[in-house]
């Protein structure tokens, strides 16, 4: 099931500008690899949680796979049919805000080739380029 | 085992000129330490790519400084492919010093013949140690790693004369069975469909 929180402090926010790169997140931490953005963009809840079916069909218990972006953003939408005005719609889904070097996955227990493979099949349901990236040393 | 670096002194500052300073292949860099004055440096990328590269901590300065220096910090560009700035500290040979190395598992865990999967928890050692005896990686064997057990800090090779900054205690690797839904959601299918207000009044259903 896709994730959304818990608990918000606003239902609704405004839509905002994303500006610059991602000056936090952009580390691969958990895992040996990762999937980097190089885009700027909001990340459906549903295509996280599809990201994470299509990875863990290919690692299969393997190795460990690790989920680095949350989406906390609710997108608002009106309903089909309906007469403009009377007041901003209903939330409709949750997004992640992803800014150029936000790391989306992480993977350890698996070989260079294996994540290699796994990653090109998670970038298909990305809406925005994507790359793999290795743990840096320093 | 030291890197040689050739470093030329820096007498300009911004941020405008240092794009530059990178844009000719040069990283900047600034030397401190040991109560000396703070050295304003410039560095080779190639040679400090090829330092990082390999994990070198401990580097010999070449230029227009001549000492023996430690890589403090590394400051990378927002999408961890280029080095921007490199801080480094100057030290003794004989001088202990804190460094961060990264640990390395050698070896094959016997626990994954019976269907263990190795998780690897910390990738990170702290340790203090002479400078001359700093090396690039720690290791940590898992030949003797079987299912359902784990090895701590205290089972990594340290080089000669070294010792933890952290507990021993710390566990690095583990080798457990895999969980069969493993990261996925088990809700019971009552998920609210939207999350609670924080601080929202609801509606009291008593009046008086």
């Amino acid at each position: 099931m896709a994730q959304m929180p818990k608990r918000v402090k606003h239902r609704k926010v405004q839509r905002g500008h994303i500006k610059g790169n991602a000056s936090r997140g952009n580390k691969v931490v958990f895992g040996d690899f990762g999937l980097q953005s190089l885009d700027t963009g909001w990340l459906k809840a549903q295509t996280i949680e599809a990201g994470r079916i299509a990875a863990q069909q290919y690692i299969r218990g393997e190795g460990k796979l690790y989920i680095r972006v949350f989406p906390h953003r609710s997108i608002t939408s009106t309903p089909l049919e309906t007469r403009m005005g009377k007041g901003k719609g209903e939330p409709e889904y949750w997004v992640a805000t992803i800014r150029p070097g936000t790391i989306l996955y992480e993977l350890s227990g698996v070989t260079e080739q294996q994540a290699k493979i796994c990653f090109a099949r998670l970038a298909h349901k990305m809406p925005f380029k994507v790359r793999m990236v290795k743990r840096r040393l320093m | 085992m030291a890197d040689l670096l050739n470093v030329e002194a820096r007498d300009t500052t911004g941020t405008l000129r240092m794009k530059r300073l990178r844009k000719s292949g040069k990283i900047p860099a600034v030397l401190y330490g040991h109560g000396e004055e703070c050295v304003s440096l410039t560095l080779a990328k190639k040679e400090i790519d090829r330092v990082v590269g390999h994990g070198g901590h401990i580097v010999e300065l070449k230029g227009a400084v001549s000492e023996g220096a430690l890589i403090k910090e590394v400051q990378w560009d927002a999408f961890g492919s280029s080095i921007l700035h490199v801080d480094l500290t100057r030290i003794d040979a004989t001088e202990k010093v804190e460094v961060t190395l990264p640990v390395e598992l050698k070896g094959d865990a016997p626990g994954t013949k019976n269907g263990g999967v190795v998780s690897h928890l910390l990738h990170e050692l702290t340790i203090v140690c002479p400078a001359d005896k700093v090396v690039d990686m720690l290791t940590l064997k898992i030949n003797d790693l079987e299912l359902d057990q784990s090895l701590t800090a205290a089972n990594v090779e340290l080089p000669v004369g070294a010792e933890l900054a952290g507990e021993a205690t710390d566990v690095i690797v583990t080798c457990n069975a895999p969980t069969a839904a493993a990261g996925e959601a088990d809700d019971d299918g009552e998920a609210p469909s939207e999350p609670e207000v924080i601080g929202e009044k609801k509606e009291e259903s008593g009046d008086e």
